[in-house]
């Protein structure tokens, strides 16, 4: 029996668009569980960021409830949800927002302080990040606009690391990347899951919905399907077949 | 120009808050400026257009005498003086006189002139103001009716020669010579039965006023002196005093001056906080639309319509502000005027003056554009393509400033102190801002503890040495006077200090000179500011405005016409005081009686606590008689004088603070408006990362801090060191060369200190903007 992180009651959400009323999400009820990488995938306007930004306590819902580890944290004021975020969760985004004026190292760090206060063992643990992902140590004290856009979405993916999040968030990590270096940042975040980190991420590209075990598919704001993979394989070719077909299923 | 004109007004509209936030700090400064130029231009003007609506006089000038032969002598020499043009000859009585004013008392030499007599002079007229009750009483220098004093059918009480009169206030007069305590002698018009009465007293002594105008006003000085001096060849036995055109004009604007230098220097401090701010808005306008400027570049706007637009906006802007400041400065100037009025004591109109609003309005315009254009010049450079390829990077990444693996801050200092290392156009706005608040605090600072808090250092430099009674008495008693004092145990210290007596040095400008026994027994050991009192017969203190005026040192020999006789004194050190316009020297008692005997002497007396001095002063009156020319309760004389002062620098000293907290927040509105633009991203992805609103608030109240509290710093610490020169220089005018007032260090680190923290709370309500800022309106690109 897998264990539930995040679960979602009826969330909806809408945003006024010209004076009209716009229903991103409708009604989503949604478990999502301690170890997976689970993938929210869907056409363009189909709501899958605003889920995402809602589950990870980025934005608050319109309607509906969600609880995160038993905690319900939908009705959590904005400095609430900030402290939820700092203490639960990480995040890679699709234009990595790594801080321009600070290095990598400290563009880490700065996520790390806000939790630890110790400082070596928190450089220790960077560090650490920082060769798994493999960024080498001339390059962690460059400026993000001094490297490449492969190795900022690394170092964000070990900014979202460094305080060990319950949950990692991705929002289209791959989306700004050329091939090779996605499929770099594809691999560190598997090897991250593989130990068993959580991840939920937001994808349009099928090569990086196949990293994940389990597979939701929105469409107008409501969760159309899912489909379990299970383990990720690098050449399971019966598993691709299976997003695919689920995939066509959905209308993608 | 139209295509100017549309880029300004869109780039107007588009940054709203910084606009206020410029037009506000151009509106105090035009403000301020306008005041400066209506004070200095018109308010002194104001008393040349009443001297001359009451054909006042030139040189003027009572004496103890009502004689025929003595008028004929007098109007003879008038006569057959060329520069003489008008004279009026007119009964009076002259008599010290002391009367309450002020919380205090005036003591002064008086002329009581009979009203109609008054009224219908040809030189020297006086001009009743507001109502006139046309009873029997006295009418009083519109200066006493102001404020809280005198009111029509109030009772004054004038003590003249020791007796007490009363009289009932009848009405207001103006008179520019003789209408203000600061005139050297005072008018009061009596009605005609009043006057009558008062001609049957004992201690009436019929006497003579006469007034004179001069083809050249500005001879005053030297008609004056030489009137003087003839009539004591004459007359030796017969008291004059007088007055001349220059020494009033000076002495009834103190205030005035005083206030319009402060108010000029504020303006253009604030026009200078001003200036940085535009100039930093400018650099970070074209960082801010690299791409919006490249692609007008593009499409065919050159650099000079760029830079064009950009000076239109904002001299256009500053134009409209200066406007506006001026049109408030008419707001408050009746306020400022009332302020005025209570010193000057000269009736003054609010009057629009085009020429201060025309040089306020321009220069605020001008200056504002030459800033823009100067810090607009890398528009010019602009490439389109460079520019539309997302800009010039401005960052200079050779250095992590802070690194966060290794400084010892906690967070949040560590990540504001990184703000503040990467924004060199912050720092120098705010260290200008900083400085130049600093340089008010700390003048703040001085006036408050100079002329509020302790008002004794201002009332040096105003009256020279102070004590608490004075005692002028005529030479055949005078040895009686001291072993009286010697033996009176209410009696702490008297000394010899005896003033205004008449002299000329031989470079034809008259010094007031001061006899003295020993200098060390004075007060104001701080009256002689270099040097040393004289101690020999041979030796003498003169004016340091004069001195440098005539390239004197300590040590050179200078030659003093003293009762027509040339005499040799050597300089031992220079004076300072604004009495006289700082035309004053010293002499030892010896060495001013080498040339003339003194009939009679001052002496200036310290009493023990508790005593009444008014009653002393008539217990000396009673016993010596006539022989007594005056007595002067100086303490309520300060008091009187001081309280004027202290109400003026009291709202002086609030309005600048006031004043300095506007500045303040207006220059961290915008740099706060600044930040908050160029880190909007940053903050987004800090709160996206758990960082909450006070946490970020925090770090960029924090982020200003080490620069403010640097400069505030080494503000305060160069403030201290020129406070005093540049407060020199605002009363360069009145004789003051050098100030040596008491800078209080505590009182400032106190005001550093409390400028710092409003500074950071204002800071941290301004950064408040900073939860309007989401981590999914980055996100979702808003």
């Amino acid at each position: 029996m897998k264990e539930i992180l995040l679960k979602t009651e009826n969330l909806s959400k809408s945003f006024s668009n010209g004076g009209n009323l716009q229903h991103v999400l409708k009604n989503i009820d949604l478990e999502l569980y301690k170890g997976d990488f689970t993938v929210i995938m869907g056409a363009s306007g189909a709501g899958k960021s605003t889920l995402l930004y809602a589950l990870s306590g980025m934005d608050t819902p319109t309607i509906g409830r969600i609880t995160f580890d038993g905690k319900v944290i939908s009705d959590l004021s904005t400095d609430g949800l900030a402290l939820f975020r700092k203490a639960h969760c990480g995040f890679v985004f699709q234009q990595v927002y790594l801080i321009d004026t600070m290095s990598l190292l400290d563009n880490v760090l700065a996520a790390g302080l806000l939790v630890s206060k110790d400082k070596k063992a928190l450089t220790a643990r960077a560090e650490e990040l920082f060769e798994k992902v493999g960024i080498p140590e001339e390059t962690r004290r460059k400026f993000p606009t001094q490297i490449s856009g492969g190795e900022a979405q690394r170092a964000g993916i070990v900014r979202a690391l460094i305080n060990a999040p319950e949950i990692l968030f991705a929002d289209e990590p791959t989306g700004a990347l050329n091939s090779k270096a996605g499929l770099d940042v594809l691999d560190t975040l598997t090897g991250f899951h593989e130990q068993g980190q959580s991840v939920v991420m937001v994808t349009h590209d099928m090569r990086s919905a196949r990293r994940g075990n389990r597979i939701l598919y929105l469409k107008d704001g409501a969760v159309l399907g899912e489909c379990d993979l299970g383990k990720y394989r690098p050449d399971d070719g019966e598993r691709h077949r299976k997003l695919s077909g689920f995939l066509s299923e959905m209308g993608w | 120009m139209k295509k100017n004109l549309l880029l300004a007004r869109a780039n107007l509209r588009k940054a709203k808050g910084q606009t206020v936030a410029i037009v506000v700090l151009v509106l105090l400064s035009s403000l301020m400026m306008n005041l400066w130029l209506m004070l200095s231009l018109d308010y002194k003007k104001n008393f040349d257009r009443c001297h001359d609506k009451l054909n006042d006089g030139h040189v003027n000038l009572a004496a103890y005498s009502a004689d025929e032969e003595f008028r004929e002598f007098v109007t003879g020499i008038l006569k057959e003086n060329p520069d003489v043009t008008e004279v009026s000859v007119t009964d009076a009585f002259c008599a010290p006189a002391a009367f309450r004013y002020a919380g205090g008392e005036v003591s002064q030499f008086v002329v009581m002139l009979e009203k109609e007599a008054a009224l219908s002079r040809e030189v020297g007229k006086y001009e009743i103001i507001g109502e006139d009750s046309s009873g029997s009483g006295v009418y009083v220098p519109m200066l006493y009716g102001t404020g809280n004093n005198y009111a029509v059918g109030d009772t004054i009480e004038l003590t003249l020669f020791g007796k007490e009169f009363e009289y009932t206030v009848c009405g207001f007069f103006n008179s520019t010579m003789t209408g203000s305590h600061n005139c050297g002698m005072l008018s009061f018009l009596l009605s005609g039965d009043k006057f009558r009465e008062f001609s049957e007293e004992d201690c009436a002594v019929a006497s003579t006023y006469i007034s004179l105008r001069l083809k050249d006003k500005m001879q005053g000085e030297e008609i004056e002196a030489s009137l003087r001096k003839e009539i004591a060849g004459k007359f030796p036995d017969i008291t004059v005093s007088g007055n001349y055109y220059e020494d009033i004009t000076t002495s009834r604007y103190i205030s005035q001056m005083i206030c319009a230098g402060i108010t000029s220097a504020m303006a253009f401090l604030v026009l200078l906080i001003g200036l940085v701010v535009i100039a930093s808005n400018v650099v970070n306008y074209i960082q801010e639309n690299m791409q919006n400027l490249g692609a007008l570049k593009a499409v065919g706007y050159t650099g000079r319509q760029l830079v064009s637009s950009l000076i239109l906006q904002f001299s256009g802007l500053s134009a409209a502000a200066a406007a506006v400041g001026v049109a408030l400065s008419y707001c408050i100037f009746p306020a400022v005027n009332e302020m005025m009025i209570a010193q000057t004591g000269i009736p003054y109109t609010v009057r629009f003056l085009i020429v201060p609003c025309l040089i306020t309005v321009a220069f605020s315009a001008g200056i504002v554009a030459a800033a823009v254009r100067l810090s607009a010049g890398k528009m010019k450079k602009i490439e389109p393509i460079t520019a539309l390829r997302q800009g010039i990077t401005t960052h200079n990444f050779k250095k992590n400033h802070v690194p966060l693996e290794k400084t010892r801050l906690p967070l949040q200092p560590a990540l504001a102190m990184k703000t503040t290392l990467s924004g060199l156009k912050t720092n120098i706005t705010i260290c200008v801002t900083m400085l130049v608040l600093s340089l008010i605090l700390v003048f703040s600072g001085l006036m408050y503890k100079n002329m509020i808090m302790d008002m004794q250092p201002f009332i040096d430099f105003i009256a020279g040495e102070s004590a608490d009674s004075c005692i002028n008495i005529n030479t055949g008693r005078e040895k009686e006077l001291l072993s009286m004092l010697e033996g009176d145990s209410r009696v702490e210290k008297f000394y010899l200090f005896t003033n205004n007596l008449d002299a000329q040095h031989v470079g034809g400008v008259s010094l007031m000179p001061s006899a003295i026994e020993d200098g060390t027994k004075l007060n104001n050991q701080k009256l002689v500011i270099e040097g040393r009192f004289p101690e020999y017969d041979n030796e003498i203190v003169i004016a340091i405005k004069y001195a440098r005026e005539k390239g004197l040192r300590i040590g050179d020999e200078i030659t003093i016409k003293i009762g027509g006789k040339d005499n040799d004194y050597i300089i031992t050190g220079f004076s300072q005081v604004t009495n006289n316009l700082g035309k004053d020297c010293i002499l030892t008692r010896g060495g001013y009686e080498k040339a003339v005997s003194l009939q009679n002497v001052s002496y200036y007396m310290d009493l023990t606590d508790g005593t009444d001095i008014d009653a002393f002063n008539s217990e000396i009156t009673e016993r010596f008689g006539s022989d007594v020319n005056a007595t002067f309760n100086i303490l309520a004389v300060i008091e009187a004088t001081g309280n004027v002062y202290v109400s003026l620098m009291t709202i002086i000293v609030i309005a600048i603070l006031a004043l300095s907290g506007v500045v303040i927040v207006f220059v961290l509105y915008l740099l706060v408006r600044t930040l908050l633009n160029v880190k909007k991203r940053d903050y987004g992805i800090l709160k996206a990362l758990g960082f909450t609103t006070g946490q970020l608030v925090l770090q960029t109240a924090l982020s200003f801090m080490p620069s403010m509290t640097i400069s505030v710093a080494v503000g305060i610490f160069i403030s201290m060191q020129i406070v005093n020169p540049l407060t020199a220089l605002f009363l360069h005018g009145v004789g003051i060369v050098r100030c040596t007032f008491e800078v209080p260090l505590v009182f400032n680190l106190i005001a550093g200190g409390v400028l710092l923290l409003f500074a950071f709370a204002a800071a941290c309500l301004l950064s408040l903007q900073i939860r309007k800022i989401t981590p999914r309106a980055l996100l979702s690109g808003e």
